[in-house]
C-alpha cells in the first residue's frame, strides 16, 4: 500500500468499506424495524400506461447490465483468457451486448424518469430518499452508458478488467489495488463512486425490493399451507405474553 | 363427483409434469410438496398474523356516543389499548323497529368515525390555563389583601388600569398553566364578588343543545340556577328554532324520527341537506324510493342532496316562501275551490283554525282582518241571527260570566248559522270550568269553513299587505272575502281570508284577482313566483299538484323536510309558515309519513321532565333565569348601536305605525316591560338588594317594585345596556364555541364584550337614528366582561379569547345521556378512559366550582333573597294574561302595570350560597310537593324519590340530609331517567292521566303497554333503549308505530297549545298585524344594501364581487366533530374555503384555490376560493364554524388575524319574535324569542395578495 495518498486511501478503500458496512447493517436494520415499509413503492396505481412499458424494459436492461458487470468485473481476465477468449473478442462482445443493454436501459429510464418528473401524481409519491437513490442511479447509468457506448463501442476502448476490476475484486479479497483505480479514467472513477453511493443508500430506499423479487413463484407449488408449530398454549386471556423478569423484552 | 375430482387432478398432474421446475424445487425448498405438486406444506412462518391479531386485540371496548352538536346519537364502540383510545367503530346494537321497515342500522358517519383523533390532538386542552397577566395581577392582589381572593378580584376589576391590562390581552396568547386549586379559587372569587357587588344575574352561563350530553349541560345550568345566574338559550340564538312552530303549533319543535320518512310517499327536501347533515338517517330516504316515494329537492345550489332528486327546483336563495305561496295557490285552487276533497275539508275543520271567525275592521275604503272573534264578543241576546237554541243560550249565559271568554275562539255552525264556541281553545286550558273540555271534539257542530254562499253573506273588500314590491316597504293587495255579521261585527273565516290572500278567485267577490296561473303580475300565482325564484311556473304547479294529490290518495303521507337553508333567514318564520300551510291544507300533520320534518339543531331531550327539573334545580328553587340569547348578545355586544334603520322599515303598509320612531332595541325594552320576553339582568339594581329594599319598605314586593319603576328610581336593565351596573360580569361557556361558531356579530363581541382587537368597520347610528327610549352613551363601553371562562377540550376561538380555560373530558371520557329526535332511543356516554392529563368532566368541574363558591360565600354572601322578573310563560296560566293580542304600554298609561299581567311576574326566592354545593349534589325536596312539569303537564313524582334514594344512596347531614345523591355523573343520569315519562312507564301513565282530566279524552292507554317499564342508566349503558310514549311529546309511539309529531292530537283530539287549540294559519296579535304577517306570506330577504349602503371598500376599479353570503353546514365538520380534525381536513383542502361561482370568479380575476378576502361593514375573513359551477352566480358559500385558529391568515383589509365565518354577520332581531303574553306567542326557554338569523347578509369578495402570513 505504499505510494498512495491519504485521499486515495480514503476515497478508494475506506469509503467503499463504509458503503458495504452500511449496506449490510442497513438491511438488517430495515428488515427488523421496517418490514412493512419493505417495498418497491410501486406507483402503478398512480400511472399505468407508461409504467407498463418502461418498467420491464428498464428492468430487463438492468439485468443484462448486471450480468455484464459480473462477467467484466467479477470474473478475472485470466480466466477468460484461459478458456481462449482474447481481450479483443471480449471487448467487442462486451461493447455489443453492453450496448444492447444500454439501449434498453436508455429507453426504460427515459420512460420512467419522464413519468416520475412529469406525472404529478407519481412525483407526489416520491420521498426524498428515493430522489437521492434515483439520482445516484441515474449518474451510474449515464456513466455506464458513456463507458459502454462512448468508450467501448465508438471509442478506443479501455481495458477496465486490468484496472477497475482488480481494485473491485481486491476489496472483497481484503487487498484492494488502489493504484489500479486511482489511475483509471475519470469516467470510470465517477461510475464506481456513484455505484458505492447507491450501495450505501440501497437499504434505506425502495431498492430493497430487489431482494424480494418473487422469483420463487417460478417453482413454488400453487398453494402453500403453513401449519402452526407445536407450542405451549398461551396463558388464558393473554396474547402469549407471559410473566417475565423485568427488563426482558417480549 | 369423485370422477370429476379425479379428472381435475389428472389435468393438474399433466400440467405440472411439464413444469419440472416445481418438481425439482422440492429438494431445495423448505416444506413438503404433495405428490401432485400443487401444494406445499410448511410449518411455522405465521408470525405476520400477529400483526392483525394484535391490531384487533384490545384491553377494553366501551360503548359510547358523540355529544353536543350532532343529532345522530349513534352508538359507537370505543377501543382502548394500553390505556390509549385507538379508534371507534359503529356498535350496531339498536333495537329493531320491527318488520315492514328498514332498521336504524347502520348509524354513523366519517365525522363520528374520526372523533377519537381529538383525544390526543394538538388542540387538546390538557391543563387549566389562565392568561399570565391576569394570574400575576390576581396573585399580587391576593397577597396585598391578606390572602382574600374575593377582595383581590374586587380590587383588580375596580382598577381601570389593571382591568384594561388583562382585557386588552385577550386573544393575544400568553396563557400559563395554573393548578386546579388556584384557578377554581379565581373563578369562584369572581362569581362571589359579582353576586355581592352587582347581583347574581350579572353572571351568565352559555351552553348548548342538551340532548347530546344532558348531564354535562345540566351540571353547569344547575350551578347557575342555584346561584341565580342567567342561563342563555341556544336554539333561537342559532336560528335553528323555527319560530313558525310556536306560531302555528304552539310547540317548540316536534318532528318525526327518520324511520318515519319510510312511510312518506312524497317527500320535498327543502333546505336541509339530508345526506350531509343527517348522514346516519339518510338511508331511510334512499330506501323509501324503492317503495315508490318521490323526492323533490328545492335548493339553490347543486348540493349533495340534489342528486337524490326526481325533481330539482333551484329556487333563488331566500325566495322559498314565494314558491310555497304559489304552491298553496295551486292547492287551494284545485283541491279546495274547483274540487272539494272530503278528507282535506274535515281535517281543516277539526285540526286547523281555518273555520274560526275573524273580525274585519274598516280601513280606508276597504277592510282589514282584525282579531279572532271570541266568546266575550258574543252578547247574551244571541249573536248570530235568530233561532238560537236552548243549549246555545245556556252556553252564552255561561260565556258572559266566564273570565276565560276572551280566550275562547268562535266558529260558525254550518247548519244553523249560529256562532258556536267549540271546545279546545286556550280558554278551556287553564280555568276550572274548562276541565274535561280542552279537546277538539266538535260534537254536533260542523264548523263552516267559509261564509261564501251563506245566507246573509256580504262580499267585502279586504286590503292585505304584499312585500314582493317596493323594496322593504311592500304594497297593498285588494282582495275580497265573504263576510257575515255576528252581532254588530262583520266577520269572516280564516279560510276565506286565506283564499283571498292566496289569490284564489271566487265569483262575486270584489278586488283584484289573478287571471290564471300564468298571470305573472298578481300574487301568488305560479307565474308570479317564477320571476322571483326562477323556478318554472309549470314545475311549481306540477309539484304542488302532485304533493296534494298524493296527500289525498295516501291520506296525508306527503312530507316536507326543511332546515337551515330555509330557516336561517330573517323572515324564516314566514318561509316556514308558507310550508306548513301546504301541509295543513293537505291534512298531513299528525300523520305517519306526513307533515313537517324540521332538521336543523332540533335536538330532542326525550327524558325531558327529569332533565329539565334537575338541570334548572327545580327540585330546590323555581324558577330560574332563562334568557333568550339573541337579545342578550344584541345588547351586551352593543350591536344595537350599529342599526342602519329604525324598526318601522319592517312595518306593513297597512300597519298603524306602532314601530315608527323606534329602534329594535326600543321594541325589546318595551317587550321586556310588558312581560313578553325575558331580560336578565332585569333591573339596574342588584336583585338581592332589591329584595332587601322591598322588605325594608314594608310594602309588598309587587307594590314596591311597581312604585320604584313608576318613580323612575328603578329601571329595566334593557333600557340602558351600556350602564356599567347592567354589564354582564362573568360568563362561563362550556360545551360550545360561542366566539368561533355561533357568535353572530363576532367582531362586535370582540370589541364591546371583550375589549379585544377587532375588525368592525361599521359606523354607529347617527344622532337622528338612535333609539328613542334606550339610553345612548356617547362613548360605547369596551371590555364589559370581567371574566370569560371557557370549558372545552379544544383550544379554539372561545378559549383563545377567554381569561381562563379549563380542560374538560371528551365524549369518550365521561358518563352522560344522549337522545335525539332522529331515532326513538336513549343511550349513554361511557368513559373509555379517565380524562387524560389534568382534564376533568364538565360535571366534576361544576361540582368543584360549586364547592369553591360555597366556601368563599361563607361569611360573604350568606342566605339572601333574590327578586326575579319572570316573563309571561307559555304553557302556564300566564299565557292568558293579555287578551286579544293587544300591544298596550303601561309606561304610556295605556294600562296598569300589574306584575304577572301587564308586566313580568315578580318572584322572590331564597339563595343559600354557603349551601349551594350541598344543594347541587342532592335531589331537592321541592319535587316531592310540586312534582315536575313539562309543557303544562305535571308528572306526579312519588315513588321515584325513595327508589332513587335506595338506588343512588342518600346524603348524610347538612341541608340535604336524607335526600337521594346525584353527585356523580352516572347517579345524575339515573335521576334524569327516573323522573321522566319517556323512560319511566309509571310517570308516563300518570302524566297522561293528569292530561285526561283536562282534555276529557282517553290518553293513558298510549302508555299502558309499557306502564311497568323503567329504563335505568345501566340499561342505557348496555344498549340504546326505545323510549315510552309520554305526554312530554305529541306523538304516539310503540314498537308498531314510528314517532311522528301531533299524532296524539289528530288521533285523540288533544288540542295544540295554541290560542284556538288548532294549528293556526292566522295570528292576530297587534304586532303581527303591524308587520303584515297575520297570514303566511312571502317576504324577501332583507335589503342590506338599501339599509346600510354599498359594502365595497378601497379602490373603485379593483374588481369586487358583492354576493349573497350563505353559511351552510359542512360535509367535513358538522356534526359530531369540528373542522380542525386532521382526518376531515385531509378530505377537502383543509382550511377556510369560500365557494364562488365560476363566472363570478372570472369577473373578479379569481382562479380556483386563490386566496381571497370576504368582508363587509361587520368584519373580514380570509379564505381560499373554491371555484365551482354548482353554486349559482351572485351567491357565495362559506361553511359554518370556520374557526380562526386553523390556517387563517392575516387579513390585508383589517391587518388582523383573519376572522370566522361570523365575522361578516350581525344580529338582526325581528320584532314579532318578541311578542309575549298571548297564548302560543308567549315566552319559553328556547321556545320563542328572536332568532340569530344570518343568511340575509351580503359579502364583498376580492382577490388578495397570494403571499399570506399566519
Amino acid at each position: 500500500m505504499s505510494g498512495i495518498t491519504g485521499f486515495q486511501l480514503w476515497w478508494w478503500v475506506i469509503l467503499p468499506y463504509l458503503a458495504l458496512a452500511t449496506f449490510v447493517i442497513g438491511h438488517i436494520w430495515r428488515y427488523r424495524y421496517d418490514q412493512f415499509g419493505w417495498t418497491s413503492r410501486s406507483t402503478e396505481l398512480q400511472e399505468k400506461k407508461l409504467l407498463k412499458w418502461g418498467s420491464p424494459i428498464f428492468h430487463y436492461g438492468t439485468f443484462a447490465a448486471i450480468s455484464g458487470h459480473i462477467i467484466g468485473i467479477l470474473i478475472p481476465e485470466r480466466w477468460t483468457a484461459a478458456i481462449g477468449i482474447p481481450e479483443t473478442a471480449y471487448r467487442w462482445f462486451s461493447a455489443g451486448a453492453g450496448t444492447l443493454a444500454a439501449v434498453l436501459i436508455i429507453i426504460g429510464v427515459a420512460i420512467l424518469a419522464g413519468r416520475r418528473l412529469f406525472v404529478a401524481r407519481v412525483r407526489a409519491t416520491t420521498s426524498p430518499v428515493d430522489w437521492l437513490a434515483l439520482i445516484l442511479l441515474a449518474i451510474v447509468i449515464v456513466m455506464g452508458i458513456a463507458e459502454t457506448i462512448g468508450v467501448g463501442l465508438l471509442g478506443h476502448g479501455y481495458n477496465y478488467r486490468q484496472s477497475v476490476a482488480l481494485w473491485f475484486r481486491g476489496l472483497f479479497a481484503g487487498s484492494p489495488d488502489v493504484r489500479a483505480i486511482a489511475h483509471a479514467p475519470f469516467l470510470y472513477q465517477l461510475h464506481a463512486t456513484a455505484a458505492w453511493a447507491v450501495i450505501a443508500v440501497w437499504p434505506f430506499s425502495r431498492l430493497v425490493h430487489a431482494w424480494s423479487a418473487p422469483v420463487w413463484y417460478l417453482w413454488r407449488p400453487f398453494v402453500v399451507y403453513r401449519s402452526r408449530r407445536a407450542t405451549r398454549p398461551n396463558e388464558p386471556g393473554t396474547s402469549g405474553r407471559r410473566w417475565r423478569r423485568i427488563g426482558v423484552h417480549y | 363427483m369423485a370422477r370429476h375430482v379425479e379428472n381435475t387432478t389428472a389435468v393438474h398432474d399433466g400440467l405440472l409434469a411439464k413444469t419440472g421446475l416445481v418438481r425439482a424445487a422440492r429438494y431445495i425448498q423448505p416444506g413438503e410438496q404433495t405428490p401432485d405438486g400443487r401444494e406445499l406444506h410448511r410449518r411455522g412462518g405465521r408470525r405476520a398474523e400477529e400483526f392483525y391479531r394484535e391490531r384487533w386485540r384490545h384491553d377494553k371496548i366501551v360503548r359510547s356516543t358523540h355529544g353536543v352538536n350532532c343529532t345522530g346519537s349513534c352508538s359507537w364502540q370505543v377501543y382502548v389499548k394500553d390505556g390509549i383510545i385507538t379508534w371507534e367503530t359503529q356498535a350496531v346494537d339498536y333495537p329493531s323497529v320491527g318488520p315492514g321497515s328498514p332498521e336504524y342500522e347502520p348509524r354513523g358517519c366519517p365525522r363520528g368515525a374520526s372523533f377519537s383523533w381529538y383525544t390526543y390532538s394538538p388542540a387538546r386542552v390538557r391543563y387549566p390555563y389562565v392568561r399570565g397577566v391576569l394570574l400575576e395581577l390576581f396573585r399580587a392582589a391576593k397577597t396585598a389583601n391578606g390572602g382574600d381572593p374575593v377582595a383581590a378580584w374586587a380590587e383588580i376589576t375596580a382598577d381601570p388600569e389593571r382591568a384594561a391590562a388583562y382585557k386588552t390581552a385577550r386573544g393575544r396568547g400568553g396563557f400559563v398553566r395554573a393548578t386546579w386549586a388556584e384557578v377554581l379559587e379565581l373563578v369562584a372569587a369572581a362569581h362571589v364578588h359579582t353576586v355581592a357587588a352587582y347581583g347574581p344575574d350579572r353572571t351568565a352561563g352559555f351552553t348548548v343543545i342538551p340532548a347530546m350530553s344532558m348531564t354535562s349541560y345540566a351540571a353547569g345550568t344547575r350551578f347557575y340556577s342555584l346561584l341565580g345566574g342567567t342561563i342563555l338559550s341556544f336554539y333561537d340564538w342559532y336560528a335553528d328554532l323555527p319560530p313558525a312552530s310556536p306560531q302555528v303549533f304552539g310547540d317548540q319543535t316536534d318532528v318525526p324520527e327518520s324511520a318515519d320518512w319510510w312511510n312518506a310517499s312524497y317527500l320535498i327536501v327543502w333546505g336541509t341537506n339530508l345526506p350531509i347533515t343527517r348522514t346516519p338517517d339518510a338511508h331511510f330516504m334512499t330506501e323509501a324510493r324503492y317503495r315508490g316515494q318521490k323526492v323533490v329537492v328545492v335548493s339553490p345550489d347543486y348540493s349533495d342532496h340534489t342528486k337524490f332528486a326526481d325533481d330539482w327546483l333551484a329556487a333563488n336563495p331566500g325566495t322559498d316562501g314565494a314558491l310555497a305561496m304559489a304552491m298553496g295557490h295551486v292547492m287551494l285552487t284545485e283541491f279546495y275551490r274547483d274540487r272539494q276533497v272530503p278528507r282535506f275539508e274535515s281535517y281543516a275543520r277539526t285540526y286547523t283554525d281555518l273555520p274560526f271567525l275573524v273580525t274585519l275592521r274598516q280601513h280606508g275604503e276597504g277592510y282589514v282582518p282584525d282579531h279572532f272573534l271570541t266568546a266575550s264578543d258574543l252578547d247574551h241576546d244571541g249573536a248570530a241571527g235568530s233561532g238560537a237554541q236552548a243549549h246555545h243560550e245556556q252556553a252564552h249565559d255561561e260565556q258572559a260570566h266566564d273570565e276565560q271568554a276572551q280566550w275562547k275562539t268562535v266558529v260558525l255552525d254550518e247548519a244553523s248559522g249560529e256562532a258556536v264556541v267549540p271546545n279546545g281553545s286556550i280558554g278551556f286550558r287553564w280555568g276550572e270550568e274548562g276541565k274535561g273540555r280542552w279537546n277538539l271534539d266538535l260534537g254536533e257542530t260542523r264548523p263552516a269553513l267559509s261564509c261564501y254562499g251563506r245566507p246573509g253573506a256580504e262580499a267585502v273588500a279586504v286590503d292585505l299587505p304584499r312585500f314582493d314590491v317596493g323594496d322593504q316597504g311592500g304594497g297593498v293587495l285588494r282582495r275580497g272575502v265573504p263576510a257575515v255579521r255576528v252581532g254588530d261585527r262583520l266577520v269572516t273565516t280564516v279560510f276565506d281570508l286565506v283564499m283571498g290572500h292566496y289569490g284564489v278567485a271566487r265569483p262575486g267577490l270584489p278586488g283584484d284577482w289573478p287571471a290564471g296561473y300564468d298571470d305573472a303580475d298578481a300574487p301568488y300565482t305560479p307565474a308570479w313566483q317564477e320571476q322571483i325564484t326562477s323556478v318554472p311556473a309549470s314545475a311549481a304547479a306540477r309539484v304542488a299538484r302532485e304533493f296534494a294529490r298524493n296527500a289525498e290518495l295516501s291520506e296525508g303521507r306527503s312530507m316536507i323536510a326543511m332546515g337551515a337553508g330555509t330557516n336561517h333567514w330573517f323572515h324564516s318564520d314566514q318561509i316556514y309558515r308558507t310550508f306548513l300551510s301546504l301541509l295543513m291544507l293537505g291534512g298531513c300533520e299528525g300523520v305517519n309519513g306526513g307533515g313537517w320534518a324540521h332538521y336543523v339543531g332540533q335536538e330532542k331531550v326525550r327524558p325531558l321532565t327529569g332533565w329539565f327539573t334537575l338541570a334548572f334545580a327545580y327540585d330546590w328553587v323555581r324558577p330560574t333565569r332563562h334568557m333568550p340569547a339573541t337579545p342578550y348578545w344584541y345588547l351586551v355586544t352593543d350591536q344595537w348601536r350599529y342599526e342602519g334603520a329604525g324598526a318601522d322599515v319592517l312595518s306593513s303598509p297597512l300597519g298603524e305605525g306602532r314601530f315608527s320612531g323606534k329602534s329594535v332595541a326600543d321594541l325589546n325594552a318595551y317587550a321586556v316591560r310588558q312581560g313578553w320576553i325575558a331580560s336578565h339582568p332585569a333591573f339596574d339594581r342588584n336583585p338581592l338588594d332589591l329584595a332587601d329594599a322591598a322588605d325594608a319598605s314594608g310594602k309588598g314586593l309587587d307594590e314596591f317594585v311597581v312604585g320604584e319603576l313608576q318613580a323612575g328610581r328603578l329601571r329595566f336593565a334593557a333600557c340602558d345596556p351600556d350602564d356599567p351596573a347592567n354589564f354582564p360580569r362573568v360568563l362561563t361557556v362550556w360545551r360550545s364555541n360561542l366566539l368561533g361558531s355561533s357568535g353572530k356579530g363576532h367582531e362586535y363581541f370582540l370589541r364591546h364584550l371583550l375589549g379585544a382587537d377587532n375588525a368592525v368597520a361599521a359606523e354607529e347610528c347617527p344622532p337622528g337614528a338612535r333609539p328613542a327610549e334606550v339610553a345612548w352613551h356617547d362613548e360605547a363601553p369596551v371590555g364589559k366582561l370581567d371574566l370569560l371562562v371557557d370549558i372545552d377540550f379544544r383550544m379554539v376561538s372561545t378559549g383563545i379569547y377567554a381569561d381562563v380555560v379549563l380542560p374538560t373530558a371528551t365524549w369518550y371520557e365521561k358518563h352522560d345521556l344522549s337522545s335525539t329526535d332522529m331515532h326513538p332511543f336513549v343511550h349513554s356516554f361511557n368513559p373509555a378512559i379517565a380524562p387524560p392529563w389534568e382534564a376533568r368532566s364538565d360535571f366534576d368541574i361544576f361540582s368543584d366550582l360549586a364547592t369553591e363558591v360555597s366556601r368563599l360565600a361563607e361569611g360573604r354572601l350568606g342566605v339572601r333573597r333574590d327578586v326575579m322578573a319572570v316573563p309571561l310563560g307559555h304553557d302556564t296560566p300566564d299565557e292568558c294574561a293579555q287578551p286579544g293580542g293587544r300591544a298596550l304600554d303601561w309606561a304610556a298609561g295605556e294600562c296598569e302595570p300589574v306584575p304577572g299581567v301587564t308586566m313580568p311576574r315578580l318572584v322572590v326566592v331564597e339563595r343559600d350560597y354557603p349551601r349551594l354545593a350541598e344543594r347541587w349534589r342532592a335531589l331537592g325536596p321541592l319535587i316531592d310537593t310540586a312534582g315536575a312539569t313539562t309543557k303544562g303537564v305535571t308528572l306526579p313524582v312519588g315513588t321515584e324519590v325513595p327508589w332513587l334514594a335506595s338506588r343512588n344512596g342518600t346524603v348524610r347531614g347538612g341541608v340535604a340530609d336524607g335526600r337521594p345523591r346525584i353527585d356523580r355523573d352516572d347517579l345524575f343520569c339515573e335521576a334524569i331517567l327516573a323522573l321522566s315519562g319517556t323512560t319511566n312507564g309509571r310517570l308516563a301513565v300518570a302524566g297522561f292521566e293528569a292530561l285526561e282530566e283536562r282534555t276529557g279524552v282517553p290518553l293513558a292507554d298510549l302508555a299502558h303497554e309499557r306502564a311497568g317499564d323503567r329504563i335505568t342508566f345501566a340499561d342505557t349503558v348496555t344498549q340504546p333503549r326505545a323510549v315510552i310514549a309520554s305526554p312530554e311529546w305529541s306523538g304516539a309511539e310503540s314498537e308498531r308505530r314510528r314517532y311522528s309529531p301531533f299524532t296524539v292530537n289528530v288521533d285523540r283530539l288533544k288540542p295544540w297549545h295554541t290560542l284556538t287549540g288548532r294549528q293556526q294559519f292566522f295570528l292576530d296579535h297587534d304586532w303581527m298585524a303591524e308587520l303584515g304577517e297575520c297570514l303566511p306570506t312571502y317576504r324577501p330577504p332583507l335589503s342590506i344594501a338599501e339599509t346600510f349602503g354599498d359594502q365595497r371598500r378601497g379602490a373603485p376599479d379593483r374588481p369586487q364581487l358583492v354576493a349573497r353570503y350563505l353559511t351552510p353546514h359542512s360535509k367535513w365538520s358538522i356534526h359530531s366533530e369540528y373542522q380542525d380534525n386532521l382526518h376531515m381536513l385531509n378530505l377537502f383542502r383543509g382550511g377556510p374555503v369560500i365557494w364562488v361561482n365560476d363566472l363570478d370568479a372570472t369577473r373578479i380575476g379569481v382562479a380556483d384555490n386563490d386566496w381571497i378576502e370576504a368582508y363587509n361593514r361587520n368584519g373580514v375573513t380570509v379564505a381560499r376560493a373554491a371555484v365551482t359551477h354548482r353554486v349559482p352566480p351572485g351567491t357565495v358559500i362559506m361553511y359554518h364554524a370556520i374557526d380562526r385558529h386553523l390556517q387563517m391568515p392575516v387579513s390585508e383589509t383589517s391587518g388582523l388575524h383573519g376572522g370566522t365565518d361570523n365575522s361578516l354577520t350581525r344580529v338582526v332581531m325581528k320584532p314579532s319574535h318578541m311578542i309575549g303574553g298571548y297564548a302560543q306567542l308567549s315566552a319559553g326557554f328556547n321556545y320563542y324569542g328572536p332568532t340569530g338569523s344570518q343568511r340575509d347578509e351580503l359579502a364583498v369578495i376580492r382577490r388578495r395578495s397570494q403571499e399570506v402570513e399566519f
